[in-house]
């Protein structure tokens, strides 16, 4: 099976092949023995990659996979090619929009913009006050604010949409 | 237990606090055949604290003004259980003066100074004015604080770039620092805003920034008979946001010449204000000089690198002078430690993570403390401070407590909240933290992703993850579907396989 791994801007591709009960691995050239196991009631793992052992925490939620080993925490998207092609069906969707979201769940101490205004990159849309510190929500490029669905004052979950741009 | 012979120096103590420093304090009390009664929001029924004490009074509400600070409240919880003493750990009520008078008026004794001494160090205006009496150096800037009618010509008299501080401020809040005078009023707002919402009072004062500096703080123990002792320093220039993230003890730039110099200042300053029990007082360090920033009436965060340097038990120490004890005799340090706060946060965005600690695996081995109250099941809210657990090594010497520290935060897992534990990581395998020549902006040099290879072994490890999930998913609806004896689980994975291929 191949399976497609992004992690930030890389991708890579990786093909796991189980033989007589031996796992391998596939990335570009270089083929790699792999034993993965699982240790309890699952979450934990024990992996060994060419005889090298790690102790692995993982969470999996359909294709995104967080992963906590070598005292890093890594966030990664996994598509089987399975998964890879259906996606490439509905892929072509409207591009071009994007949301402000919650970070966290916190209040809305100001909202700097309204509907139409031209934002900068970097510029502080939306101040989310959460654990007691004013935490200035940007914007991540220049565009211009479509809809704007907070309010000051309202207290807003993490994740929740707060302005749309486009 | 203690020794039943020898009377106890309190009967019982009440701990206004919660989390990691509830339990810290709980811990001496124990070992020292003292009873403690544990204070709690609704949202802490179930926390660690309330069930390690003795006795535990509900405050009710969530919000910190409905608990911890409710003074009234507290008070109440310590004369109804017939408490003789109150300890406030840190944050909270930690440097009220009114919670020490009302303990005062209420005859329990506060195990922190005299109401005095929190009003005239807790204001920072005030506190710089009294540095200055004692003959503490001090940073450049203006000691009233500003208003914004004035702000603009006050930071250009001062010379950016320019600090704004809360005037009531501490652990960070309602600090801005402003390179620019475009940036001026923004930042000016927002440090309002934030020592508003977080002390009730949105006073700000204005202060030269100094280039590369160090945090650099010296630990205190002053006692009833006008002693002061010195635990030396704690390098805490790992910040970011001025939190505290990695801290260590010694300072690797300070010479014993210029140890002794801020140890001689950090006592005369408590001296001056007549200081009882721990307190902290915080320089900035640079090219050699030291500069007071201001002073924490309370135990610090960080204190446990010390303990671990002297081999003492602060708390016993605070309990000690609180009953009227003289200081003990300050024993020679040896080795070299490190402390990792451990946060509940996502370190790309420096934004806290909440949800509940699905599994924790905790570190062990020589040499390594972790002081926490997280359990399994904990809910991270955003009520409180988003520290999860502090992570403490001692070493024989500095290579030594770095190498054990990165061990131990290999060991150290946990699940179900993001945490900065790889932020921590990163910086302690730093060069510029390695070589120790670093200052107060080196979280901004720390690499921002892991490695390389370590990011190739990660992509191969999501793979596999979700091949041996989908290898096991496909075993479950096997023997679900009643096959009798299960073949090799590599058998049916090429069965699995063309089964799912051929679903729509």
């Amino acid at each position: 099976m191949k399976y497609f791994v992004r992690l930030g801007d890389e991708e890579r591709v990786i093909e796991l092949q189980r033989h007589a009960g031996r796992l391998t691995a596939r990335c570009g050239d270089v083929v790699h023995e792999v034993d993965l196991a699982l240790v309890g009631d699952g979450g934990a793992f024990s992996l060994v990659v060419d005889g090298t052992s790690y102790d692995v925490v993982a969470e999996a939620q359909r294709e995104q996979v967080v992963l906590q080993m070598v005292g890093e925490r890594f966030v990664l998207h996994c598509e089987d090619e399975r998964e890879r092609a259906a996606h490439a069906v509905a892929g072509h969707k409207a591009g071009g929009k994007r949301e402000l979201h919650a970070a966290m769940p916190g209040i809305v101490i100001d909202v700097r913009v309204k509907v139409g205004d031209a934002v900068e990159e970097g510029q502080t849309l939306v101040v989310l006050e959460a654990m007691k510190m004013q935490n200035p929500l940007t914007a991540e490029a220049a565009g211009k604010v479509t809809r704007v669905v907070c309010k000051v004052g309202e207290a807003v979950a993490g994740g929740a949409v707060l302005l749309e741009l486009e | 237990m203690s020794d039943p012979s020898k009377p106890k120096l309190f009967r019982r103590i009440l701990v206004a606090n919660r989390g990691e420093i509830a339990l810290r304090v709980i811990r001496t009390a124990q070992e020292m055949g003292i009873e403690t009664v544990a204070v709690y929001s609704d949202a802490d029924r179930t926390a660690l604290h309330v069930r390690r004490a003795d006795q535990a009074v509900a405050l009710g509400g969530n919000k910190p003004s409905e608990s911890y600070l409710d003074i009234q409240k507290v008070i109440d919880a310590a004369r109804r259980t017939g408490c003789d003493a109150l300890h406030p750990g840190y944050g909270f009520l930690s440097e009220n003066e009114d919670l020490a008078e009302a303990c005062k008026q209420a005859g329990v004794e506060f195990l922190g100074p005299p109401p005095h001494a929190i009003t005239v160090m807790g204001d920072k205006v005030e506190a710089r004015k009294c540095a200055m009496q004692a003959g503490v150096p001090l940073v450049p800037g203006l000691q009233e604080d500003v208003d914004a009618a004035h702000l603009v010509a006050a930071a250009k008299q001062v010379g950016y770039p320019v600090m704004l501080k809360a005037a009531a401020g501490g652990g960070g809040k309602g600090i801005r620092i402003v390179r620019e005078e475009r940036q001026l009023i923004e930042a000016f707002e927002l440090a309002r805003a934030e020592a508003r919402s977080s002390f009730g009072d949105d006073r700000v004062y204005l202060e030269k920034f100094v280039t590369r500096p160090r945090h650099v703080e010296i630990q205190v123990m002053a006692d009833k008979h006008g002693n002061c002792v010195s635990y030396g320093e704690r390098e805490c220039s790992v910040q970011r946001r001025h939190q505290k993230l990695v801290e260590e003890s010694p300072c690797v730039a300070l010479t014993p010449e210029l140890r002794a110099a801020m140890s001689k200042a950090a006592c005369d300053l408590a001296k001056s204000v007549g200081y009882v029990g721990a307190g902290t007082v915080e320089f900035l360090w640079s090219e050699g000089r030291f500069y007071f920033m201001e002073m924490n009436t309370r135990l610090q965060v960080e204190h446990p690198i010390t303990e671990m340097r002297y081999g003492v038990d602060l708390v016993r120490e605070q309990i000690r002078v609180g009953a009227g004890l003289p200081v003990s005799p300050v024993p020679e340090p040896r080795g070299h430690a490190i402390e990792v706060r451990v946060n509940a946060e996502d370190p790309d965005k420096y934004f806290p993570s909440l949800g509940t600690v699905s599994r924790i695996n905790l570190p062990g081995g020589p040499g390594v403390r972790l002081d926490s109250a997280m359990f399994r099941g904990m809910e991270v809210t955003p009520f409180y401070d988003s520290m999860l657990a502090k992570l403490v090594v001692h070493g024989a010497d500095r290579e030594q407590a770095i190498a054990r520290c990165l061990r131990a935060l290999r060991e150290l897992r946990i699940v179900g909240v993001t945490t900065s534990l790889s932020v921590a990581k990163r910086t302690l395998e730093s060069a510029e933290f390695v070589a120790g020549d670093y200052d107060t902006g080196i979280l901004d040099r720390i690499e921002k992703r892991a490695a390389p290879r370590d990011r190739e072994l990660a992509m191969l490890a999501a793979a596999a993850t979700r091949f041996l999930l989908a290898e096991r998913a496909g075993a479950t609806v096997e023997a679900a579907a009643g096959k009798g004896d299960q073949p090799p689980r590599w058998a049916l994975l090429g069965r699995t396989e063309r089964l799912r291929r051929t679903m729509p």
